[in-house]
């Protein structure tokens, strides 16, 4: 029987006062802290009230250098003032503290052995050394109001960023959580998977998230490369397969609305000009290929009748081109609008710009900075360029 | 003698202090067989066959030289110089008739990668996706390089160019990152199209045939009369010159730095490209060639900006009482355009399991400064978009948008409902309904996973979808659609998976696609 497994609590403690305590939340991970198993009666509250200092009992507390460091007190760390005798398992000293071996291990029979403590450390990088400073209560909060400590007089992400907080020191997740290797954070152990948990970094995976975290990558500091590889980021984003629930099913007949739409943007992953076209193109939906489409005869028309039209009607292939010529380049090259579109000789001379184009900001910001498009319609010297002027 | 001389080697070098570098690596062998179909309104559609082979390796080298070993042992933060090494790299080819078969063209038996270039991204293709080496930690943990093929994702859309970034940290809070070098394009080295801007194509390509008095000149394709080899893996006919030149890209970046609650950044990027000149024998054509564009009056730029972009973001994160409220705007300035081309903004609020995301959206498509789409995309969209999360003993997503366009509307709602319906089951339905511009549809799915023993995951999904496209009241349909997937973890991290999906709808009979993984660093999912 260890009765050195009496005196059990999980960390330090201090009585000194000073800093305010941590705020007390449900926050703590059960991966980080997995569940205890604590069979004993202890009350930190009535030591403290006597004045015993948390070193008393914890004098490794101020030199350990790693969480794994065992800093619970020994059956020796309580003899000093518990008359403890194995072979007196019912014994009183009048004016001494308990010595009964059932006054820390409730229900303790002699019949039986002792219930055994279950306590795993936590998976993560910790120096006490490095924090001997740092009042006690700063990260364990006040143990003079608590009997048995539990994980939860354990500091939580929240109450170490209290002091880690903004500034200039670096702070990577690497800091304290252990990492495998490659230099990835270790995020499963026995207990469960390690997962960010709305701790204030803002990365917490919520719901939808392998469908949305635009914004969460988006944030400076993402901590996302600390667990995961860029390899899984391009896997599905330039991939040659995608998650099962992301189209749905049989998307090749539905993703047209899509497209047309613009929505989910196709342009994140994918490029018009060359996977669409190819796709297209080969499937006979394109112009280039063998195709049956036709657009003389309107059964047999990809587009609907009046769709582009060099003699009015509704030439609805305008409004959809001005919304959004990514779905046109899913299928159309740029040299096949020059065919209407275009100032060179035998074009229908179609003008795709707006009223007061030459004159307006963006014609000038085009034409400024790429003018070799612009010459793909406008020839001529009195066509060239918005306010342009021969050399 | 010779036995000394070997030993006194061996000694040498088993004497040399050990370099430990950490690995680590994840591979991925895919294969996908699916026919897809080739469409004929007169007559049977052709299936085209597609076996496609892909073979992926992500690499991380870590700690080159064990410069951060002592602290690691010591499980202290790591500081001072640490170098690694990362890439991914993707081997894909399809050796099926849809990339590798031929086809009549005309009268002409071809293939059908020279007759369509853009399929030359699924034949042979050895893509870098990533690769760069990685100095952080310098000048006391202040400066962060890397070099080689690096990524940048603005949240609109991820860029690659091999160069180099440099991420320095300015007095707090902030943070400076400038980088440089090419743009990875198809014609990159090990390069990719995925990188390439939109809106230019591949085929096709022209040049300026110059008339015979200034201005008269046509654009014709480029000259065919150059030697023609066959090359397997490419088109052996197009020739798209402005398409292969180089193009240089700087950026650079102020961001705050280590905050926690809030941040914000600024942004400029932009690259360019030589204006391509003479090409092929300057005297082939009947008068003088002076380039590939028109260039009689000194029109044609020596260079050309393919994109500029200055942008912003900002977001906080306010928990209060139990309450988060996470703000957020990103706004992108295209100075190519002089138009705000990407913008949004939002606001996260979230208590206790639920969450609500009420944002606006702005959208106007741009493309790469060589392509004429341009001038055609002039009418932004905006949207309006609402989201809900609850996460309590079921999960569930609602969305709702609505989009205005000048003289139309789209809008839809979806909403799913998941939850664990018994031990090692899991079950969930969603539902689609959206209308207006673009089409109408309507439907619904279900799915349902089951893990009957730790190393075995299996799900299937149902999906019926009802579509009718705006444009053409014809073609309304309904899709149907069953995907079965298993997942068994043969050893640890080693793991295949199987993906079969069958469709049936009222346009196409059943089509079937099988897709088989062999994963090498295989991590279940939490």
């Amino acid at each position: 029987m260890k009765r050195a497994l009496v005196l059990v609590v999980v960390a330090g403690c201090s009585v000194a006062l000073g800093d305010a305590p941590p705020p007390v939340t449900d926050d703590w991970s059960p991966v980080i802290y997995p569940a205890q198993r604590l069979p004993l009666v202890f009350s930190h509250a009535r030591h403290l009230a006597r004045g015993t200092q948390c070193a008393a009992c914890h004098p490794a507390a101020t030199t350990s250098q790693s969480a794994v460091d065992n800093l619970l007190p020994t059956e020796a760390a309580c003899r000093v003032c518990h008359p403890i005798e194995r072979g007196e398992p019912e014994r009183v000293v009048p004016n001494a503290p308990p010595a009964q071996c059932r006054a820390c291990h409730a229900g303790w029979s002699p019949a039986a052995p002792v219930e055994r403590l279950y306590l795993v450390p936590p998976p993560l990088k910790l120096s006490h050394a490095a924090h001997a400073q740092v009042p006690c209560t700063r990260c364990h909060g006040d143990l003079a109001r608590v009997d048995l400590a539990t994980r939860k007089q354990l500091p939580t992400m929240a109450s170490c960023l209290s002091c880690h907080r903004d500034g200039d020191k670096p702070r990577r997740c690497g800091d304290c959580h252990l990492a495998k290797l490659g230099g990835l954070l270790e995020t499963r152990f026995a207990h469960g998977t390690l997962v960010p948990h709305a701790s204030g970094l803002g990365d917490a995976h919520r719901i939808g998230f392998a469908r949305d975290h635009r914004q969460e990558a988006l944030q400076q500091d993402a901590t996302c490369e600390a667990c995961h590889d860029r390899s899984e980021c391009v896997a599905c984003h330039q991939g040659v397969t995608k998650p099962v629930d992301f189209h749905p099913g049989n998307y090749v007949l539905a993703h047209a609305v899509d497209a047309r739409r613009g929505k989910p943007d196709c342009s994140a992953c994918h490029r018009a000009a060359s996977f669409c076209v190819g796709c297209h193109e080969r499937s006979g939906v394109g112009r280039r290929g063998i195709t049956d489409y036709n657009t003389v005869d309107p059964e047999r028309a990809f587009h609907p009748p009046g769709w582009a039209s060099a003699s009015g009607g509704r030439n609805l292939h305008a409004r959809d081109a001005r919304r959004n010529i990514a779905s046109c380049a899913s299928c159309h090259r740029d040299d096949e609008c020059l065919d209407c579109h275009s100032a060179q000789p035998g074009s229908i001379r179609a003008t795709v710009h707006p009223p007061n184009w030459r004159g307006s900001a963006r014609c000038r910001a085009l034409d400024r900075g790429n003018r070799r498009m612009c010459l793909r319609c406008h020839v001529t010297q009195d066509e060239v360029g918005c306010d342009w002027t021969a050399p | 003698m010779r036995r000394a001389c070997i030993a006194a080697v061996v000694l040498a070098v088993s004497a040399t202090s050990a370099e430990a570098y950490e690995f680590w690596l994840r591979a991925q062998t895919i294969g996908q067989a699916y026919q897809l179909r080739s469409y004929r309104l007169v007559g049977p559609d052709l299936f085209l066959g597609r076996r496609r082979y892909t073979q992926t390796l992500a690499l991380r080298i870590w700690d080159v030289g064990d410069l951060a070993a002592a602290r690691r042992r010591a499980r202290l933060p790591e500081r001072g110089l640490r170098i690694s090494w990362q890439s991914y790299l993707r081997v894909d080819h399809d050796f099926g008739d849809y990339t590798s078969g031929r086809l009549l063209f005309g009268s002409v038996r071809r293939d059908a990668l020279d007759v369509f270039p853009e399929l030359a991204e699924t034949t042979a293709a050895l893509d870098l996706m990533y690769g760069y080496v990685e100095l952080a930690g310098i000048a006391d943990d202040r400066l962060t390089l890397r070099l080689g093929r690096t990524l940048r994702d603005d949240g609109w859309g991820t860029t690659a160019i091999d160069g180099g970034t440099l991420r320095g940290e300015l007095p707090p809070p902030l943070a400076i990152t400038v980088s440089g070098g090419l743009r990875v394009r198809a014609s990159s080295p090990v390069g990719i199209s995925a990188y390439e801007l939109d809106g230019t194509s591949g085929a096709a390509c022209r040049e300026y045939v110059e008339g015979a008095t200034p201005g008269t000149g046509t654009w014709q394709l480029i000259d065919r009369d150059r030697q023609i080899k066959n090359n397997r893996f490419r088109s052996d006919f197009e020739y798209c010159p402005q398409r292969d030149v180089r193009q240089p890209t700087v950026g650079i970046a102020v961001a705050t730095s280590r905050l926690r609650h809030a941040g914000a950044e600024l942004g400029y990027r932009r690259t360019w490209s030589r204006t391509v000149g003479l090409i092929g024998t300057p005297d082939r054509l009947q008068f003088t060639d002076r380039g590939l564009y028109p260039d009689e009056f000194g029109q044609a730029p020596a260079t050309g900006v393919d994109e500029e972009y200055a942008y912003a973001r900002a977001y906080a994160d306010i928990r209060r009482a139990g309450t988060t409220i996470a703000p957020y705007a990103n706004a992108r300035l295209s100075l190519l355009h002089a138009a705000l081309d990407r913008a949004d903004a939002g606001v996260r609020l979230a208590r206790g399991p639920h969450e609500l995301e009420p944002s606006v959206e702005h959208f106007l498509p741009t493309f790469d400064g060589d392509s004429i789409f341009n001038a055609f995309s002039i009418e932004p969209t905006t949207d309006l978009r609402v989201g809900y999360r609850y996460s309590g003993a079921v999960t569930a997503i609602a969305n709702a948008w609505l989009r205005r366009y000048t003289d139309a509307w789209a809008g839809g709602v979806d909403a799913g409902v998941e939850r664990e319906l018994a031990r090692a089951w899991r079950g969930r339905v969603d539902a689609l309904w959206d209308d207006g511009y673009g089409g109408r549809r309507i439907g619904g799915s279900g799915e349902a996973s089951w893990r009957p023993q730790p190393a075995l995951w299996l799900r299937g999904r149902a999906i019926v979808l009802g579509v009718a496209p705006d444009q053409d009241i014809r073609r309304r349909y309904i899709t149907s659609s069953t995907v079965a997937s298993a997942t068994w973890r043969v050893a640890d991290a080693v793991a295949l998976h199987g993906i079969v999906e069958a469709d049936l709808d009222e346009v196409h009979a059943l089509q079937t696609r099988a897709i088989a993984v062999l994963d090498l660093a295989f991590a279940p999912e939490p």
